[in-house]
């Protein structure tokens, strides 16, 4: 059985504008998924259905074959979403403050609470920066608070909208190892972005939007000489291995 | 700039329950306002520099930035000096300045730097999250007020501040570099940055409110724990003694 699925899932704005349309997608446990697409296909408005933060006109969301209105909260744990705009992810003073939101949202004792966002940081490598205001970290710390943010509610599924923008090298090695390493412990990855380049070798399947429906699914090396038609920059050249083109020494 | 700003430091005053030192502080202020006799200001600023010293707070850099509040005392002092009347001046050229004037316009000037200096001490060793929490404590027990919900916009508030500061800076140089000064007409120019502004905030506020709910935002949250100890209501009696002593 899936542990997410989407079936028919068909999200129109109050303009009329149609932003997905009848998507359907299965993600079973332990895969790591691209989904990617130019701008404006659909990418961050499908995952927000799959968190349960918007509401489908038609269609549902099923967590482990239960539909996700069931219990919106329970949804949120077990599936954590990290923005493309890590600034906008960060609600606390402090990073440990911050990386406490989500246990405190869940009512935990303090005590619980501490030794949680203590194993966040270390996880994530900022418990030296426990104390400091977020707004002083640079670009990759940032993305790496918001992943402790999103650890502390345990989940079994994380979901990374366009993880690398605005990210320095380093920074994209930083957050790529993290991903990777997160892939590795257990979690179900999802992770939209249009920068294949970056993250293709690790993958295990390569979904893309175009336009709003979902045009291509399979595996990364099945699926990515067709990229270009969707608007998608090809990584690798025709023949060429797809686990080639890693961003890891 | 050191004012008003936290210092994450591990001090007696720092640890101090916020539930104490809210009302420490106001205690202190209303003795630096009730104060009128030059001993009235004596015992407090011997509080507050020893609070400062114990707080490990940059002294030098707070005297130094001191010069920001300068202008403030000065109009107090001057218009202090002009306005009460009195015996002037001996050989000071003018006349309508009084030593009663003057007197009243350095204890003014006293009140305020010691204010200052209170709130510097509590902002410098409270952390926004003790404030919040302490806000929520002090609320909780008043009806048709939802305590947390008030802690969280607080909390929001100083956390959206310096994202739309930079915004704003961001907005200006972009604007600057595509020669907006030639603009003569500044309702214009205030339309080209607070609009746009405007709706980057609202759009980061939508944003703020997603990220929360994905994080499972509730009401119903863990409370923060406050400690007291012998410590806290030593400093709290002690303010309470500054009061009293200024009062008699």
């Amino acid at each position: 059985m899936p542990v997410l699925e989407a079936v028919n899932l068909t999200h129109v704005f109050p303009d009329g504008t149609t932003a997905i349309r009848d998507i359907s997608l299965q993600v079973h446990d332990g895969e790591f998924v691209i989904i990617a697409g130019a701008n404006g296909s659909g990418k961050t408005v499908l995952i927000r259905h799959l968190n349960g933060l918007l509401v489908p006109t038609k269609g549902k969301v099923l967590i482990d074959g239960e539909p996700i209105t069931k219990n919106i909260a329970k949804a949120r744990r077990k599936i954590g979403l990290i923005f493309q705009d890590s600034d906008s992810q960060i609600v606390g003073q402090t990073v440990a403050e911050d990386v406490a939101f989500g246990p405190e949202n869940l009512n935990l004792p303090v005590s619980e609470i501490d030794r949680i966002v203590r194993e966040a940081l270390e996880t994530v490598d900022l418990s030296d920066l426990s104390a400091q205001s977020p707004h002083t970290l640079s670009g990759g710390q940032k993305r790496k608070l918001a992943v402790a943010g999103v650890l502390a509610m345990k989940p079994k599924i994380i979901m990374f909208d366009e993880p690398f923008t605005g990210l320095d090298y380093p920074g994209v090695v930083q957050v790529l190892r993290q991903l990777v390493q997160l892939h590795k412990t257990g979690h179900t990855i999802l992770l939209v972005t249009h920068e294949l380049e970056k993250v293709l070798a690790h993958a295990d399947r390569l979904v893309i939007l175009h336009k709003g429906e979902l045009v291509e699914d399979g595996k990364p090396e099945d699926v990515i000489y067709r990229a270009e038609n969707y608007g998608v920059r090809m990584p690798v050249k025709n023949g060429e291995e797809v686990g080639r083109i890693t961003w890891f020494k | 700039m050191t004012f008003f700003h936290y210092m994450h430091k591990n001090t007696v005053l720092h640890r101090m329950d916020g539930r104490l030192k809210l009302p420490g502080m106001l205690l202190l202020c209303l003795s630096a306002s009730l104060a009128s006799e030059w001993r009235h200001y004596l015992v407090p600023l011997a509080l507050v520099t020893a609070a400062l010293i114990i707080a490990r707070l940059p002294i030098a850099a707070l005297l130094k930035e001191m010069k920001f509040f300068a202008v403030i005392i000065l109009i107090v002092l001057v218009t202090n000096a002009f306005t009460i009347a009195g015996d002037p001046i001996p050989y000071f050229p003018i006349q309508s300045v009084s030593i009663q004037g003057v007197m009243a316009g350095l204890r003014f000037a006293g009140r305020l730097i010691l204010v200052i200096m209170v709130c510097t001490i509590v902002t410098g060793t409270t952390s926004l999250l003790t404030f919040k929490n302490v806000i929520e404590w002090y609320l909780r027990p008043i009806p048709f007020i939802p305590e947390v919900r008030v802690a969280t916009m607080i909390n929001l508030t100083f956390v959206l501040l310096p994202v739309i500061f930079d915004s704003y800076t961001e907005m200006m140089n972009a604007q600057k570099s595509r020669c907006v000064e030639l603009r003569r007409n500044p309702i214009k120019r205030v339309n080209f940055i607070v609009f746009p502004l405007l709706s980057r905030t609202l759009r980061r506020a939508d944003e703020i409110v997603y990220a929360m709910e994905s994080r499972c935002y509730s009401e119903v949250r863990t409370r923060a724990m406050f400690k007291t100890n012998k410590a806290d209501w030593f400093i709290l009696t002690t303010c309470a003694a500054v009061l009293v002593f200024v009062i008699l």
